[in-house]
């Protein structure tokens, strides 16, 4: 990685689905080792924004920039971003029936870290270490993905896989929806545990707070209608907890400050 | 009367509009398509039963050639079973288990079949409290397959019973006839990605009280293969429960057809019964159709439905693999494996299910080549 490049560059990002715009020009800027968050109301445009870095085809990117470490991901398809480091934790992860855990694991860490990463004891230990600080039982392996998990289950599997892919970047798209305090609190550790000292960055997507008092983002960005209004440090949460959007969006409406 | 001569009186009496005879025609799975003659049947194919893992069988199952032929079920269609039967007039073996016979070792009873026309007939006697699996594996390159199954499983028995079709070429036309003693539990699958057409009447009876019956197909069409599975289930007696699951994922310009039937005699109080269509389309050209049915003649049961869905590979579980650094044919494969094991996962043992697996990955290789 070239010394000053940020780890994720989005510039203004114009994007939506099925001719309906969704984003109106978004600009993020994540430098290695920082998490940022982004929250909104629902509608806004953050699981939008998490898919088409993820490279979703049902998204059309009409103009703009997405670059990781500087390159390009607007080229690649979803799964070469996945080579290149990009992980996204899903809001409503997809069950594949027959599909049995740790198998699916095996070949994940596979085709993104390569053959070696996936095999030995190596393998065995990180993924005996991160189910266990995740409160995962080695029976979960013999399941199937996402098939009969509860709310919580599904959002430990998708950080147990962020744990076992060392992504460079994490997209957590309201991964502490449906979580309880508890959960949440796993959840945190292992993502502070993945990114925090490391080179690694992340974007959280969120509608509460709760979840960033565990994980202290560098910087908060406030989505509103496809575009970032605002952005600032943690307190930024809290006065949106507990003043809600109206204020910003009458900001808007006024045209700045 | 003769066999031969038994089918010659039947021979034109297949209907179209029957269920069973709907998708495919009596003379489009007839050996030589004129459905007024039997065919002379010298050779037979060869046939051994064997432990899954190579090891002889235990005491306590045979299997035998026989003489006479077996009772088949009361309705079932008498063209394809008369014509069976006089076309395995010199093959008849009787699969027999002795009471409380048990085998932690899966059982294979290999069918090889390699002459022009092969044809088998097999009578099912399992003894009472039995337990075991066993895997019939139809394999060859023959250009035409007839296989018929009858008998009984005995009261409070408890068996895993699959039939692999691995024929490279030709037609298969496969019946079964099994009714399910008192407190049996049979689970039957098919997992088939073999022979170029196969006509299958799979039909089950639970006479007898309590008795348990699941139904599973994993089903591998490509190419031009046109696979026509009628699946029937009769519950004759209380609280006996069936589930049928069928799985076929469907590629190239083949077709796939599952037609089932799902019958509750008055009387069947507390029957709980479902059946289930579910197929994978897997091309443009692929064609797939689930056609479930049911005759429910008793008020008071658990409960009887049915279902179907049909559709490509979904785009959502796509993009989920695709995130997970699954290349687009990685992803493709996966999940049809995905959707094949589903049903392959409930056919058996661990060690059963890790021999299916085997087997069905080395089939969706060729595929994907």
């Amino acid at each position: 990685m070239e010394s000053g490049v940020p780890l994720l560059e989005i510039r203004n990002l114009h994007a939506g689905i099925d001719g309906n715009q969704i984003l109106n020009g978004i600009d993020i800027e994540i430098g290695p080792g920082e998490i940022h968050a982004i929250m909104g109301r629902n509608g806004s445009g953050k699981t939008t924004t998490a898919n088409i870095v993820m490279g979703h085809p049902d998204f059309d990117v009409e103009s703009g920039e997405i670059k990781l470490n500087g390159k390009d991901l607007l080229e690649l398809e979803s799964w070469e971003r996945a080579k290149e480091g990009v992980f996204l934790s899903f809001q409503y992860p997809q069950a594949v029936p027959g599909l049995q855990v740790g198998n699916f694991l095996k070949k994940s860490v596979a085709s993104i870290n390569g053959e070696e990463a996936a095999k030995g004891k190596k393998f065995r230990e990180l993924l005996k270490n991160s189910m266990k600080e995740l409160n995962m039982p080695s029976s979960f392996l013999s399941r199937y993905v996402n098939d009969g998990f509860s709310g919580g289950e599904k959002k430990r599997f998708e950080i147990l896989q962020m744990m076992l892919l060392q992504p460079q970047l994490a997209i957590l798209d309201e991964t502490d929806s449906g979580l309880d305090i508890d959960g949440i609190r796993t959840v945190a550790t292992g993502i502070n545990s993945s990114i925090r000292g490391t080179d690694s960055g992340a974007l959280i997507i969120t509608h509460y707070s709760r979840i960033l008092d565990y994980i202290k983002p560098d910087k908060i960005h406030v989505l509103i209608d496809g575009k970032i209004v605002a952005t600032g440090d943690a307190t930024l949460a809290t006065d949106l907890e507990e003043n809600g959007y109206d204020w910003l969006e009458e900001k808007v409406r006024r045209g700045g400050d | 009367m003769n066999a031969i001569n038994r089918y010659k009186e039947v021979s034109g009496t297949t209907d179209r509009a029957d269920h069973l005879w709907r998708y495919t025609p009596w003379r489009k799975v007839h050996p030589t398509g004129d459905i007024d003659t039997v065919p002379d049947v010298n050779k037979e194919p060869k046939i051994r039963l064997i432990n899954l893992d190579g090891t002889e069988i235990t005491k306590g199952i045979s299997l035998q050639k026989i003489d006479q032929s077996g009772e088949v079920l009361p309705d079932v269609d008498v063209v394809a079973t008369t014509f069976l039967k006089a076309v395995s007039e010199n093959s008849k073996w009787v699969l027999k288990t002795e009471r409380k016979f048990v085998s932690r070792t899966p059982i294979l009873l290999e069918i090889d079949a390699n002459n022009d026309i092969d044809s088998l007939e097999l009578i099912l006697d399992i003894g009472e409290m039995s337990e075991f699996e066993m895997v019939t594996l139809i394999k060859g390159e023959t250009k035409w397959m007839g296989l018929l199954r009858s008998g009984r499983i005995g009261n409070g028995s408890n068996i895993n019973d699959i039939t692999v079709g691995l024929q490279k070429k030709g037609v298969l036309l496969r019946l079964d006839s099994i009714s399910l003693g008192r407190d049996a539990n049979m689970n039957t699958g098919t997992v088939s990605s073999g022979s170029q057409r196969t006509k299958a009447d799979l039909r089950y009876r639970m006479s007898e009280n309590g008795s348990n019956l699941q139904v599973l197909g994993s089903i591998l069409s490509r190419d031009d293969m046109y696979l026509d599975y009628h699946i029937e289930i009769q519950h004759d007696a209380p609280e006996t429960f069936s589930r049928l699951k069928w799985h076929a994922a469907c590629g190239g310009k083949s077709r796939t057809i599952g037609t089932g039937m799902l019958k509750v005699a008055k009387g069947s109080t507390g029957t709980d019964a479902a059946q289930n269509f579910h197929n994978l389309l897997l091309s443009k050209d692929a064609e797939a159709d689930g056609i479930p049915e049911l005759e429910v003649s008793e008020s008071n049961v658990v409960g009887c439905g049915h279902g179907i869905a049909n559709g490509p590979i979904d785009e959502n579980q796509e993009f989920y693999l695709h995130s997970r650094g699954y290349s687009k044919s990685d992803a493709r494969s996966a999940l049809i494996a995905a959707f094949l094991n589903s049903t392959l996962t409930k056919m058996g043992s661990p060690v059963l299910h890790g021999w299916l697996s085997k087997l069905l990955t080395s089939e969706l290789e060729v595929m994907n080549n």
